[in-house]
């Protein structure tokens, strides 16, 4: 009989979990988790405290390297997939292997998402995604006193908290495309626009960010409407975009992520989607929804790895927790944190 | 065949005469190949000689770049700029691991812009025939049907409803995609064969078709696609709703709809993109495009959703429209959330609403571009349930002796070059029924050359992007100015680079191999294959080949040309010169009238 080879794609908290529960049902199988990042599983939600310095670089990490090989888990880091034939069942990675799996996770998490019209400026604006970019930040941070932050995502609240723990003068420009999955609407923004501003961020209203200059070697012109702003820096927090476009000719379904069922099956049989690129129905919400964050990936992970081994198991598409109070329907409660 | 080149002296005695050998295929294996081998070219409906002409702007023969792209799809200005390039889709470059395919169309619009400035395109005409063509309708079909027939001999009016040529080139495309300049320039190029052109006439209401076959020998009805398809849903007559066709027939003709700050567009071809950014260049500061299945899905080019999107344009996914809602004048659509399903045989992905999951977006204005289809029209002959004369899409006849029908008229909707390369064939059969006469065909070029001068680091030249007119704001300010600016010299030399040149054979010759395997050792991709067998079809052309990795099995060594990235290593490292090269093409070839048959 053929050995079992479940691959996951992506090394973040939702492929991580995935690795580690498929190891504790099918111990027989092998286990091989592939990433295009050279370093190991870290937790992207501590990035905002660590650039300020209050968390150290190796409180990020979620294990060190000789735990996968303790459970048996094969970790290729550094190691880019650039195709996945589904029905046949195969990965080319970019040196031309390719590799036969009989299951398969996408855990691909995402890139930072910057909105077409501001692409131009796109080498101007600073994300925070990978420890790299958490680098670029501190050593940015140390030239500037002014942060303007444009977006609204989860991560830009936590920046914007971690900035004024150092001192810094923080401006936000809270812009309604930031928020998916949330539907925006006023009460959204005047929540937001309210947490931010008594926590001593100035929110500026903005109806068109026109374009991002560079005057000086730590100072940066930003045209807002018909006004000029002057700051530091300026970090972009439009939510993430799922890292698929080398899957877009393979047949998968995708709209902002990867289209799956309530069991994150993709479509094809033993293919599976979990963390920030899966996108499912909610049915409380009436729309599609990717769950976002550490703990939500962490447990569709988990949930993927499941159905993997062949459990039924539907995701949890809305705990408790990631909803806000009252009627506002949606995950905020990043703002509360804040 | 021999083709000779001389070479004059000053005083005009032969110097020097070089002779090639060049054979014409028209056996069905040689096309097979030309189609599994050269996908750009056999991916193009007109099929233009692509290697061919990114090769001669590479060598800056520019004039003649265009030329061969004139030769096949007679606008290369027009569709240097908006075609739907289904030859990228196949570009062997974007293959998985080879990176992105060449910006092909690109290439065809700096042919275009790059050539002399008095370049002079001759024409290969045949006596005049004494016969005469009606065409109705000038846009693409019609221009394309026009121009062969008159390079054939015949005599060709061509009546168009509207006051300017082009059809939806004209009134369906927007002038910051396709400036007018360029697109009257290669409409006259047609034109000065003697095509008289007859505009405002409406054929059918201005003109009866009866009287048309009673004056000519023949008719050909190219009159697109111009009766918009509807919703079918609760709204759709509120004031503030347009169609896709009229917002842009208003737009182009200079009397565009007052445009509110929000709006929503409903559809997803490239109407429903020219919608769009049309509605921003009139003022609305909201526009979504509203699709039912999702981006990944849409069949408008990559280029197109980035501009849309970067000039904010929003595009929304998986959502069907049930009701537009408004009290006397359109204030918002209510959709459902769809669900995708299963590629359908017609190649579009199944969609199934989801129950319960209504909303609605608000909105000033809705225009709706989900298609057009031929509009009815009383002309003798058999017609459809809705009144759309029936025609034979293999023959272009229709019920009716001597009229013809072709372009989206025949088909339904389709892309510019799918349409140019129907009215040529129409043309072509047309006169062959008038004069019971081949005038072209299309054969296979073999021709022995050498290995190209390509390096293999131009395989990892990066995709050279269009340059386009910054800032943003500049292309709201001039609304009908072209956005897309057109490639440098050396941009455009540099995209060259980046072409495999497909048409280029490689071949081992078995008698002379020594079966060292240089050439496997060097091949960048598994290309050479150690061969037991080969598979062939019934037209005997090779389809594929049986691998083994014993010796005493192998009865060849084999360049897979579907695989070749044409580097050229193998010929470079064989000890013993056992690879040929030829330089094969699809051409099309004038047949001699004496030899016609």
């Amino acid at each position: 009989m053929t050995e079992e080879h479940f691959v996951i794609i992506g090394n973040g908290p939702a492929g991580n979990q995935a690795a580690v529960t498929l190891r504790e049902k099918v111990p027989e199988a092998r286990v091989t988790m592939i990433d295009k990042e050279s370093t190991g599983c870290y937790k992207p939600n501590l990035l905002p405290e660590y650039v300020v310095g209050k968390v150290s670089e190796d409180k990020l990490y979620i294990s060190p390297l000789d735990f996968y090989k303790a459970k048996g888990i094969k970790l290729r880091l550094g190691q880019k997939v650039i195709d996945v034939n589904f029905k046949g069942k195969e990965i080319t990675l970019d040196h031309k292997e390719v590799i036969r799996f009989s299951g398969l996770i996408l855990a691909l998490g995402g890139r930072p998402r910057i909105p077409e019209p501001l692409h131009p400026f796109e080498d101007l604006m600073f994300t925070l995604k990978t420890i790299a970019d958490a680098r670029r930040w501190i050593q940015e941070l140390g030239k500037v006193e002014s942060v303007l932050i444009i977006g609204g995502d989860l991560t830009s609240f936590a920046v914007a908290k971690a900035l004024l723990h150092l001192g810094k003068k923080v401006s936000f420009i809270l812009d309604e495309d930031a928020f998916w999955p949330v539907r925006y609407n006023k009460e959204i923004y005047e929540q937001a626009a309210h947490q931010l501003t008594q926590k001593g961020v100035k929110v500026l209203a903005c109806r068109k960010l026109k374009g991002v200059l560079r005057r000086s070697e730590h100072s940066l012109q930003v045209q807002v409407d018909d006004r000029k702003i002057e700051v530091g820096m300026v970090g972009a927090f439009f939510g993430l975009v799922p890292d698929v476009k080398f899957l877009t000719r393979s047949g998968l379904q995708i709209e902002r992520g990867v289209l799956v069922d309530e069991y994150l099956n993709t479509g094809f049989e033993g293919v599976y989607a979990a963390g920030d690129c899966a996108e499912i129905y909610h049915p409380e919400i009436r729309d599609y929804w990717v769950s976002i964050g550490y703990d939500n990936a962490v447990n569709l992970g988990r949930i993927a790895a499941l159905n993997m081994a062949g459990g039924k198991v539907q995701a949890d598409v809305e705990p408790e927790s990631i909803f806000f109070v009252k009627d506002i329907r949606a995950n905020i409660s990043w703002w509360m944190e804040f | 065949m021999q083709e000779k080149t001389h070479y004059p002296t000053k005083n005009g005695t032969r110097a020097l005469e070089v002779i090639r050998e060049i054979t014409f295929s028209t056996d069905p294996a040689d096309f097979y190949y030309m189609d599994v081998n050269v996908p750009c070219q056999g991916a193009c409906p007109a099929y233009t000689n692509i290697p061919a002409y990114i090769r001669c702007l590479f060598e800056e023969r520019y004039s003649r770049s265009y030329e061969l792209n004139r030769i096949a799809n007679v606008l290369p200005g027009v569709l240097g700029r908006i075609c739907s390039r289904p030859c990228e889709a196949k570009c062997r470059h974007g293959e998985p691991e080879l990176g992105q395919p060449v910006n092909i169309c690109h290439i065809k619009r700096a042919a275009s812009d790059f050539k002399e400035a008095g370049h002079i395109y001759m024409e290969q005409l045949f006596a005049p025939l004494g016969k005469k063509v009606a065409i109705i309708g000038s846009g693409p079909a019609g221009l394309a049907a026009a121009h062969d027939l008159s390079t054939i001999g015949v005599s060709v009016t061509l009546f168009e409803a509207f006051e300017e040529p082009g059809g939806m080139l004209r009134y369906g495309i927007p002038e910051f995609r396709l400036p007018r300049d360029i697109l009257k320039a290669e409409i006259d190029s047609i034109l000065r064969l003697g095509v008289t052109l007859k505009t405002g006439v409406r054929v059918g209401q201005d003109l009866a078709m009866e009287d048309i076959l009673a004056d000519y020998d023949a008719a050909l009805l190219a009159a697109g696609c111009y009766k918009p398809l509807k919703l079918e849903i609760p709204g759709e007559e509120l004031p503030g709703v347009y169609t896709g066709l009229d917002f842009m027939i208003q737009v182009t003709s200079g009397r565009p709809p007052h445009v509110d700050k929000r709006v929503l567009v409903i559809g997803a071809g490239f109407t429903v993109f020219d919608c769009a950014r049309s509605a921003l260049r009139l003022g609305a500061e909201d526009v979504s495009i509203c699709l039912r299945r999702t981006e990944e899905d849409l069949t408008v080019t990559e280029d197109e959703v980035f501009d849309t999107k970067r000039e904010g344009v929003k595009i929304k996914s998986l959502m069907l429209s049930r009701r537009i809602i408004g009290n006397g004048q359109v204030e918002g659509v209510e959709f459902v959330r769809t669900r995708p399903g299963e590629i359908m045989p017609n190649g579009k992905r199944s969609i199934t609403p989801i129950g319960g999951s209504e909303f609605i977006l608000p909105a000033d204005m809705v225009i709706v571009a989900t298609g057009q289809r031929p509009e009815p029209l009383d002309f003798p002959g058999e017609r459809d349930k809705d009144g759309v004369l029936v025609a034979e899409k293999e023959t272009f006849r229709t019920s009716e002796p001597n009229l013809y029908v072709t372009g989206d008229y025949l088909t339904g909707p389709s892309t510019v070059i799918e349409a140019i390369a129907r009215g040529r064939a129409a043309a072509e059969k047309i006169a062959e029924e008038l004069t019971g006469q081949k005038f072209r065909e299309k054969a296979v070029r073999l021709e022995e050359t050498k290995i190209t001068d390509r390096l293999r680091s131009w395989d990892f030249i990066p995709r050279q992007e269009m340059p386009f007119i910054s800032p943003i704001e500049k292309r709201f300010s001039t609304p009908n100015t072209e956005v897309e600016i057109g490639y440098s010299h050396e941009q455009a030399k540099e995209e060259c680079k980046r072409c495999y040149l497909c048409y280029l054979h490689y071949e081992i010759d078995m008698s002379r191999c020594i079966y060292c395997r240089y050439c496997i050792d060097v091949a960048p991709r598994d290309c050479i294959k150690m061969v037991r067998a080969v598979e062939t079809n019934e037209m005997g052309a090779i389809t594929g080949f049986v691998e083994t990795q014993q010796w005493r099995n192998v009865n060849a060594i084999m360049i897979d040309n579907t695989r070749c990235i044409r580097c050229g290593e193998c010929v470079r490292v064989c000890p013993v010169d056992c690879i040929s090269v030829t330089r094969v093409e699809l051409v099309e070839r004038m047949l001699p009238r004496e030899k016609a048959s």
